[in-house]
């Protein structure tokens, strides 16, 4: 009968030991399994699932079509998809034979495995057989031939020249999944050759590989005798490959085969593009441990096949970054496989087993989890990481400072919010402001675009074709805020809440528009997919699809087509994660430009470097930035007239690399809007626009002018008004420096204008220029008549119960000034709109110490005092956040221009009603820098005091231990009574710093505003007569690019050293 | 309103540079608010002390005999305090350093007096008018004392010319019961910094880094260039602060003076006057900021506001 022959002349023996063998196998395999499952369970829920029905669509979708695996490697997908479906058939066939054998035949005496069904099933069995066979054997080609770079796994980033044993041990199981399949494969053809040889069936046709295989043997000389013996062994040899590989899956590398399943399955359907938030009812923010993984997030570990090609692709991997998103995984899996989904004492995730300069390498470009097969979303693991060490606080102090930027003002350059839309005042129109018009369009335009002056420029290009296009647009001023986007993906996400929360209501206030605009695909990629999770999102649009809406639609006509030959970079955050990969390049040919591709184009772009908030972030000198070599990658097309960008992180990155890299004679870097305004003339301007344009530039120069004449005419009467008095040059002796003499050409005059030349009149905002600043009062004192101060009494004010050690902190908001500087109308002080403020870094030090000094004395109250403003209690938030218990704040306006002696009496009154143990303040602040605070609370309050503080030790109860640092860095160790007060110094500890999380959760600790009135009674110590910037520039200011002014610099070395 | 104090700075039996600048700086007042000018010095080995301050122009010394030449707040606002009701003066000058600052205010808050710190310039135009920086050196204040017959300033170091030789001024001690100060301190010892190879005194060219090189990766590319172009590699404090190079590197008040540096390159460095303390009177100093604003480039001889980095980077291709 046409039937497969199962257990062909086998001793009952033998087929006890078979079923043995065979039990045993499935045993280990389903242990394997079991434990994997356990380790799933351990792993958090990964929040939002999606459908089944759509989880099942995709699985099936990638693996029918193996979409995923063909993608920019056919050869491997081919090969794949012919183990893949081959594996399925032989697994099928397989199946459906043990069910008939063991289950259904003996229950039932039912056999469908015979006659016509056989015969068929035999043919595709062969042919799937035969399909696997050709699958294994291309790929061990591949391995063994082609040399991929990405099928290495020596991590020559970090400096290895020998693989390391475990990577030893991933080569050994690559090879050894590859040749035991194909053992299996072989055993069994051959197997059916020998069977056919002997039992010569008529149906023989129907197993072709077989009977081609019978014949050649018996061509070869084999004999009917040999082939039964060979039956007999191989048999064997076949049965216990095949069980002992079924055994092996969840063991090794070919638990993909399972957790793939799940991996595709699971996938986000916008990974990266919109991250998961932080789960409800978490203590600590992201992943910290193995257990703060999902089990999503494990099934991508046990998918991993190691193929590399994220290695390949990946930006930081390229630069010589200490990351490899393969090796990321690997190392996780490795280490979960160890731990299984539980945390271990003693050992940090990151820090033991993930190195965080490996998580702050990437660029969150999302090229590795676009290119990888078995669905692993990279970056979304490397986020989640990221935010437990934004939380811990380790990161690099410049993030550390742009971040903290954001949180104070709003954006990452630190400008005074009121700046956002300066931009707009070179226009030669008003542009509205949302808060208060309506329009059609409201245009975010995000920081770059608002802060950067190359970016400014595309801003103002991008604003005249709206114009000229007659779009009615509006912009949210002052209202926008960072969107967010690049926080959140540094892992700050309490600060993108806080963000986000501002932005929204900020457009929830806004008169009525139809629809965001955006120059900046960051920006539009996170209010496009992660502001609606948060509120009411309106639609919003990327510029380069406006505009090629303007020009297909004829708002704007193409008067001078380009002829360029241009190459178009991608944005990863238009491209990649928002699929906007056709409108740039519509608008591109529709301005008369061939567009060349390079060779990572579209999905498979090469990001700037500068997504996931590298961009605030320095890079190591000495190795090629991913810029650089997507910069080469341009060049080397040839001939290239513009590298065309439409995000304005690119074009500073390329800007940037093109000089860098040595291309700068090859082509210009441009934003789109800047070739579409040169492809529609807007160099003509409608006469409409004239009459305010020429107002301006008369203003701008008239001014200009104006300052110089002051600055020149201020130098001559400084130098020829005789002194009062000729025995007292009052001011500073101002050393006479002769200047090296240098060729006109090489060394610049020195320059006459001010170095804050004030912004043009017209353009300024109307602000409280004309306000005086307040003057405090002072009263007169004499010898007949001294009068010491006192502490202000705030009756009001009721300080809780001491239950420990109490330390006080001072905390000042201190000024920072802009590039504008502006005074009063009175000339006594500087308009505060072009003020930023931010804790004062001598405080935060005092802070730190009064910090740890609780701990070390097992806890104890830290409260702060300062004397602000409301805007001041941003300070108070973050020493709140950072570990103070309480906080205080006094004011009135009258405390405006209060000097030391002010503060110190106010202060005083509130040492007075907390009778602190200690009092620790800044040695001095860092605006004003009197360094005079501290000695006068001492003085008021009647306590000791020591200044300039490097270090406390204190137990507690007795006497002080302190280390002072003098001029020159000389220490003094000295110990005095309690209760004191200190000034202290930075240095001995960085302070620690506050997540927004922290300070969100701070949010609820107390903080007391008391009515300063009181403390304002003349007792201030001076009196501002005016503030004044300093003749400026003594200095002669090297003009040029770093290359010139390097030269320059060079030239004056040499002339000085030799 | 006549009459000034000036209370002279020591340590540990030395007399601080800043004493006879402070001395200076009376001078060129004096005629213009009324003498006489009085030192007062404070200490246990008061008398070769008053020998350091008999300078041209000061009319009386008085010494305030104390148990030792270790600093105490305390001890010295007592000692001003004694000093002053006797004699009432208008002025009273104290170095703005770390010892100064500890009682200078204390002296002005016990007897309401007019104050202001780090005072650069001195003015009298029919009152007093003191100059000092605000918003971190950028901008300057110009201040007076309405009403006030009795003032205190502090006066920045190396800032006024010091006063000449040749003085022969009497030396009275005031005799003043220390004993029983509540609250002073104890002295334990004093610690020199720890040299770490490197003299920044001696360098005749200073290669200096601040701030603005971000983080301390960066350090080591510096460390290069310095090499490269011959110069020693100097810091600002937050460097060292942040531990990224030895105190043995940090010029400034609280570090090292450049003394005889000829050539100073400062990179990423604002111009704290606690930094320009070290470095100012260096003949060329050539200053890179991309702050234009930055204090630093009213000392410096050259200036440029590129990007440290690219100029680092293109420096190294030169020196190549
Ligand atoms: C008692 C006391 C003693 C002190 N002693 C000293 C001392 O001995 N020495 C000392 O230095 N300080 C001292 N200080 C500290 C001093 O007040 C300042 O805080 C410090 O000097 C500031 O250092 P900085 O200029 O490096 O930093 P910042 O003031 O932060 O300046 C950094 C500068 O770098 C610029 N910058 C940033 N990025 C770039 C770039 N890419 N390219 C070019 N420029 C860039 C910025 O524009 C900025 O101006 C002392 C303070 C006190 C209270």
């Amino acid at each position: 009968m046409e039937t497969r022959e199962l257990f062909w002349s086998l001793t009952p023996n033998a087929i006890v030991l078979f079923y043995v063998i065979g039990y045993g196998a499935i045993a280990v395999f389903l242990y394997g399994i079991v434990r994997h499952l356990v380790k799933y369970y351990r792993g958090r829920s990964p929040g939002k699932i999606p459908s089944l029905g759509s989880c099942i669509q995709r699985l099936l979708t990638d693996l029918l079509t193996h979409r995923t695996l063909k993608k920019r490697d056919r050869y491997a997908g081919y090969a794949h998809m012919g183990i893949f479906f081959g594996f399925l058939i032989a697994a099928a066939g397989t199946a459906t034979i043990t069910l008939e054998y063991d289950i259904i035949y003996p229950l039932f005496r039912i056999r469908f495995w015979k006659g016509d069904f056989y015969l068929l099933f035999s043919l595709i069995l062969d042919l799937g057989h035969l399909a696997l066979t050709a699958g294994i054997v291309m790929m061990i080609w591949r391995r063994a031939a082609f040399k991929l770079p990405r099928l290495s796994y020596l991590r020559s980033y970090k400096g290895e020249t020998e693989l390391r044993p475990v990577a030893k041990l991933w080569k050994l199981e690559d090879w050894s999944f590859l040749v035991v399949l194909l053992l299996i494969e072989l055993s069994g053809f051959l197997q059916e050759a020998v069977g056919l040889m002997v039992d010569k069936p008529e149906w023989a046709i129907w197993s072709p590989v077989g009977l081609v295989l019978a014949k050649a043997f018996s061509g070869l000389g084999m004999s009917e005798g040999t082939a039964a013996s060979i039956r007999g062994a191989n048999w064997w040899m076949h049965g216990v490959l095949a069980l002992a590989f079924t055994a092996a899956i969840p063991w090794y590398k070919a638990k993909h085969i399972i957790a793939v399943i799940g991996s595709l399955a699971m996938r986000d359907d916008r990974p990266l593009s919109r991250l998961p938030r932080e789960p409800e009812g978490k203590d600590e923010s992201g992943v910290g441990c193995m257990s703060d993984f999902s089990w999503k997030d494990m099934l991508n570990f046990d998918a991993c096949t190691k193929c590399g090609r994220c290695h390949e692709v990946c930006p930081a991997t390229n630069a010589g970054y200490p990351l490899s998103p393969r090796d990321l995984i690997l190392d996780l899996r490795t280490y979960n496989d160890k731990v299984r989904g539980r945390s271990e004492e003693g050992v940090d995730l990151i820090g033991d087993i993930i190195a965080p300069e490996t998580l702050w390498s990437c660029r969150t470009c999302g090229a590795c989890q676009e290119v990888c097969p078995v669905g692993i979303e990279h970056p979304t693991i490397i986020v989640q990481m990221r935010r437990h060490l934004v939380e811990q606080g380790e990161m690099e102090p410049m993030l550390q400072t742009a971040l903290d930027a954001i949180a104070n003002t709003g954006n990452s350059f630190g400008e005074n919010a009121r700046n956002r839309a300066a931009w707009t005042r070179e226009l030669g129109f008003a542009v509205k402001d949302i808060r208060k018009e309506r329009a059609d369009l409201l245009w975010f335009v995000g920081d770059y675009a608002s802060f950067d002056p190359r970016n400014q420029r595309v801003s103002r290009a991008f604003a005249t074709l709206l114009k000229a296009a007659g779009k009615d647009f509006a912009l949210l001023h002052e209202g926008e805020r960072n969107a967010g986007n690049d926080v959140r993906r540094v892992g700050e996400e309490g600060l993108f809440e806080t963000l986000v929360d501002g932005n929204l209501a900020a457009i929830a206030c806004a008169q009525p528009f139809e629809r965001i605009i955006t120059t900046d695909p960051h920006s539009y990629n996170t209010i496009r997919n992660e502001y609606p999770e948060f509120g009411e999102t309106p639609l919003i649009e990327h510029y380069t699809s406006v505009l090629a809406d303007m020009l297909s639609s004829g708002q704007l006509k193409v008067s001078n087509p380009l002829n360029k030959r241009v190459t178009f970079h991608d944005p990863c955050h238009l491209g990649r994660l928002n699929g906007g990969y056709d409108a740039p390049r519509e608008v591109l040919r529709a301005i008369g430009c061939e567009v060349v591709e390079m060779p990572r184009n579209r999905e498979n772009s090469f990001c700037c470097g500068a997504g996931g908030g590298r961009i605030w972030m320095p890079d190591p000198p000495g190795k090629e930035k991913p810029s650089e070599n997507r910069i080469h990658e341009a060049a080397a097309l040839g001939d290239i007239d513009v590298f065309v960008t439409c995000c304005p992180k690119d074009l500073t990155m390329f800007e940037d690399a093109r000089k860098t890299s040595g291309h700068e004679r090859d082509f210009v870097v441009m934003d789109i809007a800047e070739l579409v305004a040169e492809a529609v003339k807007l160099g003509t301007l409608t006469p409409e626009n004239l009459p305010p344009i020429v107002e301006r530039l008369t203003d701008a120069i008239a001014s200009r002018i104006a300052d110089v004449v002051s600055a020149r005419l201020e130098e001559m009467l400084g130098r020829f008004a005789p002194p009062a008095l000729t025995d007292a040059s009052a001011v500073i002796p101002l050393p006479d420096r002769t200047h090296p003499q240098f060729d006109e050409d090489t060394v610049l005059q020195k320059q006459q204008m001010p170095a804050h030349p004030a912004p043009e009149p017209a353009t300024l905002p109307p602000t409280k220029a004309s306000t005086p600043s307040i003057e405090v009062p002072i009263a007169s004192t004499n010898w007949d008549n001294p009068s010491p101060l006192q502490p202000a009494v705030f009756e009001a004010y009721a300080a809780p119960e001491k239950t420990g050690i109490r330390i006080l902190v001072t905390v000042k908001n201190v000024a920072k000034l802009g590039d504008e500087i502006r005074f009063t109308a009175d000339g006594r002080d500087v308009v505060s709109d072009y003020i930023q403020y931010e804790l004062n870094e001598w405080d935060d030090s005092a802070l730190e110490q009064a910090l740890l000094l609780t701990e070390a004395n097992g806890g104890g109250e830290v409260v702060a005092v300062c004397v602000g403003p409301e805007e001041a209690e941003q300070s108070l938030r973050k020493v709140l956040a950072k570990g103070a218990d309480r906080a205080v704040r006094i004011w009135s306006d009258g405390l405006s221009n209060a000097d030391p002696l002010v503060i110190a009496r106010a202060i005083a009154g509130i040492a007075k009603a907390e009778d602190p143990d200690l009092i620790f303040c800044g040695t001095q602040s860092a605006d004003n820098a009197h360094g005079s605070t501290s000695t006068a609370l001492a003085a008021i309050l009647g306590l000791p005091r020591a200044v300039v503080v490097e270090s406390v030790r204190w137990d507690g109860r007795g006497a002080l231990t302190v280390t002072r640092e003098l001029e020159g860095g000389i220490k003094e160790i000295l110990t005095m009574p309690t209760p004191a007060v200190l000034a202290i110094q930075t240095g001995t500890d960085l302070p620690r710093y506050a997540t927004m999380k922290m300070i969100k959760q701070a949010r609820n600790k107390p903080l007391e505003v008391v009515d300063g009135s009181s403390a304002i009674d003349g007792v201030g110590g001076y009196r501002v007569r005016r503030m004044y910037v300093p003749v400026r520039q003594r200095a002669a200011m090297l003009e040029g690019t770093a290359e010139q002014v390097a030269e320059k610099i060079a030239a004056i070395i040499h002339e000085r050293r030799g | 309103m006549p009459g000034i104090l000036v209370v002279a700075e020591q340590h540990n039996g030395q007399l601080c540079d800043v004493t006879a600048e402070l001395i200076g700086a009376a001078v060129t007042v004096k005629s213009r608010i009324g003498g006489p000018l009085r030192v007062l010095v404070i200490g246990a080995s008061v008398n070769p002390l008053s020998k350091g301050v008999a300078l041209a122009g000061v009319d009386e010394i008085q010494t305030v005999q104390t148990a030792s030449d270790h600093f105490d707040p305390l001890v010295y606002e007592q000692a001003v305090m004694a000093a002053a009701s006797q004699d009432k003066p208008f002025l009273i000058l104290i170095a703005h350093t770390a010892n100064g600052t500890a009682f200078a205010a204390g002296v002005a808050a016990r007897l309401g007096a007019g104050l202001a710190s780090d005072v650069f310039g001195l003015d009298v135009e029919g009152e007093l008018i003191a100059t000092r920086s605000a918003y971190r050196n950028k901008v300057a204040m110009e201040l007076d004392f309405p009403g006030k017959d009795i003032v205190v300033l502090t006066l920045r170091g190396a800032t006024f010319a010091p006063a000449e030789q040749g003085g022969s001024a009497p030396v009275s001690p005031i005799s003043l019961h220390l004993g029983a100060i509540k609250g002073a301190s104890s002295h334990i010892e004093y610690q020199e910094p720890t040299s770490s190879g490197i003299d920044i005194t001696k360098a005749e060219f200073i290669l200096s880094v601040g701030r603005g090189i971000q983080n301390k990766d960066n350090v080591q590319r510096f460390e290069a260039l310095a090499e490269r172009i011959g110069a020693v590699l100097g810091c600002s404090r937050p460097i060292v602060d942040s531990g990224w190079l030895p105190k043995a590197h940090q010029v400034g008040q609280s570090g090292k003076l450049a003394s005889n540096c000829q050539l100073y390159l400062a990179v990423g460095i604002s111009g704290a006057t606690q930094h320009l303390f070290g470095m100012k009177h260096v003949p060329v100093i050539i200053a890179v900021n991309t702050d234009l604003g930055a204090p630093i480039f009213d000392v410096a001889t050259f200036g440029t506001t590129v990007d440290m980095f690219e100029l680092a980077d293109a420096l190294q291709r030169h020196f190549n």
